[in-house]
């Protein structure tokens, strides 16, 4: 007889661990599975989210993952001129390092991180397995369906009520159902990012706009603590015929930034796919749900899925707990409501920044498109942006 | 949609930085996959679109062309 669970969770990213610590907490008996063997790495990830990120899904804040504090934002244009949004400056009495004040965000360390989400999953309850690769599903009638795991070698089966799929943007779950789960080549950023030595910043994550530097994505610089900093860049490769690898190059060499990188020492190799993209029209099948990149909930303007990884693996799992206590079959038309629950939270806000994206790209000429991806990044980043809290 | 000859391909896993672009990018069925992450290796694509090459941000994905006929062969070894 294969164990039997309320849900089984694969993939322990922001979004499984939160689904299943969250689920547990409410009373189910959940399962989460991981492939690797040390969550995180090889780390495909920046790793800059806010406070408030954290704070909404219960997430202690603790030393264990943070790498360093951020207070506020540099959006630079194609030559250099930066907007900055420094909360330290506009509200001195909230942001800052002094008693009672607090930083906008931080950037974590995704190995700790992932790590620690885990744990706060594992101490709700949550069965977790390493070292576990999910390789199918088949939905079984009304009540149930069985997933397909390998576990260091071993082939189990087990029983759950749903599936949630929340392996990350190279997710296989979805394709199991047969969602279309396909991403746009015009619309994956090929990213690539260094952890440099000799780089100063100060607090702030720098964004660098600019079809010279990025076609169709943005460059980076954030701080990475004990003095290190990350520097990258995506770009779409429908826009350019060199590859991330040479656009990085370009930028640490050429840009008006060239002097700060001179002296700069490489220490972390790190890239990854970013899906600047709408979230997927269908997230849910019979017995199953899909969370975080696996949902492609990912905001398209900036790329960042951490904020929307972890919120979204609140919403399903406050969904999943309410909605087996009814005791509804879980097929697909019944569990259409939790996608439901997550337009109205989040996903129509992310459909609204996709439309706003996919205007300035369709915009053909660079020196406009420039302009307006500049004006867009800079106010998108400001306290009174209605999207500041995605 | 492609009418090429179905590829397979092999990737410079010295340079590969094991980031997952090509999987993310890649429309074929589920499972087409390496022991290291990266789209499968050692075994034919019919569907030849070569996003994957494209994605990578270190090009180190590269590939020869199969004949039809010649898959049968492979898939029997
Ligand atoms: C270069 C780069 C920089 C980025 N920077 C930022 C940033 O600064 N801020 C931000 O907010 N976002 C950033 N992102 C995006 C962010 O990393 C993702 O949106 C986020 O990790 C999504 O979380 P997730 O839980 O959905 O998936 P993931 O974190 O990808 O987790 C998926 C998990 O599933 C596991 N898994 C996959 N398949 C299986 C299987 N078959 N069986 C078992 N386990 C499986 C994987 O091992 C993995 O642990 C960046 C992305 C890239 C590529
Ligand atoms: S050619 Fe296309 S379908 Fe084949 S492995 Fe590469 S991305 Fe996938
Ligand atoms: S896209 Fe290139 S670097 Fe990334 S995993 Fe695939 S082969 Fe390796």
């Amino acid at each position: 007889m294969p164990s039997t669970y309320d849900i089984v969770v694969i993939g322990s990213g922001p979004a499984g661990a939160t689904t299943a610590r969250v689920a547990a907490e409410n009373g189910l008996r959940v399962l989460l599975v991981d492939k690797r063997q040390e969550l995180g790495a090889p780390i495909q990830c920046s790793g800059a989210v806010s406070r408030h990120a954290l704070e909404e899904v219960g997430v202690p804040i603790t030393e264990e993952f943070i790498q360093e504090p951020i207070y506020g934002f540099g959006i630079y244009d194609h030559q250099g001129s930066a907007s900055i949004i420094d909360y330290r400056q506009m509200k001195p009495d909230e942001y800052g390092t002094g008693d009672g004040k607090k930083p906008l965000g931080y950037v974590v360390d995704r190995r700790r991180f992932d790590r620690y989400l885990m744990t706060l999953a594992e101490r709700a309850g949550v069965e977790t397995w390493l070292k576990t690769e999910g390789l199918g599903y088949t939905p079984n009638g009304s009540d149930s369906c069985e997933i397909r795991l390998r576990r260091f070698n071993e082939d189990i089966t087990v029983k759950a009520k749903v599936l949630v799929g929340a392996d990350g943007l190279q997710s296989q779950v979805g394709k199991w159902a047969g969602l279309r789960t396909h991403i746009k080549i015009t619309e994956l950023a090929s990213c690539l990012q260094f952890v440099v030595d000799r780089v100063e910043t100060s607090g702030l994550l720098e964004i660098i706009t600019g079809h010279e530097w990025a076609p169709g994505g943005y460059a980076w610089v954030f701080p990475k603590g004990h003095g290190y900093a990350e520097v990258g860049l995506g770009v779409i490769c429908t826009m350019t015929d060199k590859n991330a690898q040479w656009h990085l190059d370009h930028f640490l060499q050429r840009s008006f930034f060239k002097e700060r990188f001179a002296d700069s020492r490489i220490l972390e190799i790190q890239g990854g796919g970013v899906p600047l993209a709408a979230p997927l029209r269908t997230q849910y099948a019979d017995h199953l749900i899909l969370v975080g990149d696996a949902a492609r909930h990912v905001n398209p303007i900036t790329g960042g899925g951490i904020h929307t990884a972890l919120s979204g693996g609140l919403i399903a799992g406050r969904f999943l707990a309410k909605f087996l206590t009814t005791g509804q079959p879980a097929t697909a038309g019944n569990l259409k409501s939790y996608q439901d629950a997550w337009l109205e939270k989040l996903g129509d806000k992310m459909w609204q920044l996709y439309e706003e994206k996919t205007q300035i790209f369709r915009t053909n000429d660079l020196e406009e498109r420039d302009r307006q991806l500049y004006r867009t990044m800079s106010s998108y980043f400001h306290p009174e942006s209605e999207y500041k809290k995605i | 949609m492609s009418h090429r000859d179905p590829v397979i391909f092999q990737i410079g896993w010295n340079a590969c930085i094991n980031c997952g672009a090509c999987v993310a990018i890649c429309p074929q069925e589920a499972g087409f996959i390496s022991d290291f992450d990266t789209i499968a290796v050692g075994r034919p694509c019919d569907i030849a679109c070569m996003l994957c090459e494209d994605i990578c941000p270190v090009t180190t994905i590269t590939h020869r062309e199969v004949q039809k006929f010649q898959i049968d062969e492979i898939n029997a070894a």
